[in-house]
C-alpha cells in the first residue's frame, strides 16, 4: 500500500483510445468542504469521473475539520462561504493541528471582487479557485495548482 | 479525456441537474420575492441578506451546468442586495427582470 494517496491505479483507458489498453494514472485523494449540495456533487462527481481520484466530502467547516484528520488527503477544495465556521476560520483551524497542518489547500469562491481575492490569497492558501467551474477541466486546475503532473 | 469519459459525465451532470432543480428554483422563488419586497417598500435586512445569499449561490452553480447568462445575472443580483446601502440597489424593476429571466433560463435548460 503506498502512502499518502499517491497510488498507482490501473484504470481502464477511457473510451476512444485504440485498443482500450490499461494505462497507469496517479491518483489522488481529495476532501471537498462546500455547505452546498450541488457543488459538492458536482466537484466530487467531475474528480471521479475526469481524473480517476478518490474523492471524499463534508458539508460544514466543523465536519470537514474531523474529515480531514481522519481522510488525510493530499489536498483540500473549500468553499468560502458557509454558515457557521466559514471558509477562512477552517483554513486556519486547519492549519493549527498537526494532523492536517501541511495539507494543501484550495479556496473555492464564487466571490470575484479583487479586494476578495486578494484577502483570500493572503491567507496562504495554495490556489484561490472560481465558480462556477467546468466540471470537465476542475481536475486539471487543482493539478496545475498543485504542480501534479 | 475520451468521448465516452465526456459522455459519461454529461450524463451524470443531467442527473445532477434534476436532482437540484427544485433547490435552483427555490433559490429564484427568494429572488423574486425580494423584487416584489423591495417594489412594494417592504424589502427588510433579513430578506435582502436572504435574496443576497441565494443569489450568490446561483453565480456559483448556473455556470457549472452551462448556464454562463445565468451566472451573469446572479451576480448581478448579488451585487445589488449585497450593496452596503438602500441606494445602492438598482431598481425594483430591473431586480425583478432578472428573477424572471433566470427562472426562464432555468426551466428552459430542462
Amino acid at each position: 500500500m503506498l502512502r499518502d494517496g499517491l497510488r498507482m491505479s490501473l484504470l481502464a483507458a477511457a473510451a476512444g483510445e485504440p485498443g482500450g489498453v490499461l494505462r497507469a494514472v496517479m491518483s489522488h485523494r481529495i476532501l471537498i468542504i462546500d455547505d452546498e449540495d450541488d457543488i459538492r456533487e458536482v466537484a466530487a462527481l467531475s474528480l471521479e469521473t475526469v481524473a480517476g481520484w478518490d474523492v471524499a466530502v463534508a458539508s460544514s467547516g466543523a465536519q470537514g475539520l474531523v474529515r480531514a484528520a481522519e481522510y488525510n488527503p493530499d489536498a483540500i477544495l473549500l468553499d468560502v462561504m458557509m454558515p457557521g465556521m466559514d471558509g477562512p476560520s477552517t483554513f486556519r483551524e486547519l492549519r493549527k493541528n498537526p494532523l492536517t497542518a501541511r495539507i494543501p489547500v484550495l479556496l473555492l469562491t464564487a466571490k470575484v471582487q479583487s479586494n476578495d481575492q486578494r484577502r483570500f490569497a493572503d491567507l496562504g492558501v495554495e490556489a484561490v479557485l472560481f465558480k462556477p467551474f467546468d466540471p470537465l477541466t476542475l481536475s486539471a486546475q487543482i493539478a496545475g495548482a498543485l504542480g501534479w503532473s | 479525456m475520451g468521448s465516452g469519459a465526456q459522455s459519461e459525465i454529461a450524463d451524470a451532470l443531467a442527473r445532477l441537474w434534476t436532482k437540484f432543480l427544485p433547490d435552483i428554483l427555490e433559490r429564484v422563488c427568494v429572488l423574486e420575492s425580494a423584487g416584489a419586497a423591495l417594489s412594494a417598500g417592504t424589502l427588510g435586512a433579513e430578506e435582502r441578506a436572504a435574496a443576497a445569499a441565494a443569489a450568490h449561490k446561483l453565480a456559483g452553480v448556473l455556470g457549472t451546468f452551462g448556464l454562463a447568462e445565468g451566472t451573469a445575472l446572479a451576480r448581478e443580483a448579488e451585487a445589488s442586495y449585497s450593496a452596503n446601502s438602500a441606494s445602492d440597489l438598482v431598481g425594483a424593476p430591473r431586480l425583478r427582470q432578472i428573477a424572471i429571466e433566470l427562472d426562464k433560463i432555468i426551466r428552459t435548460r430542462g
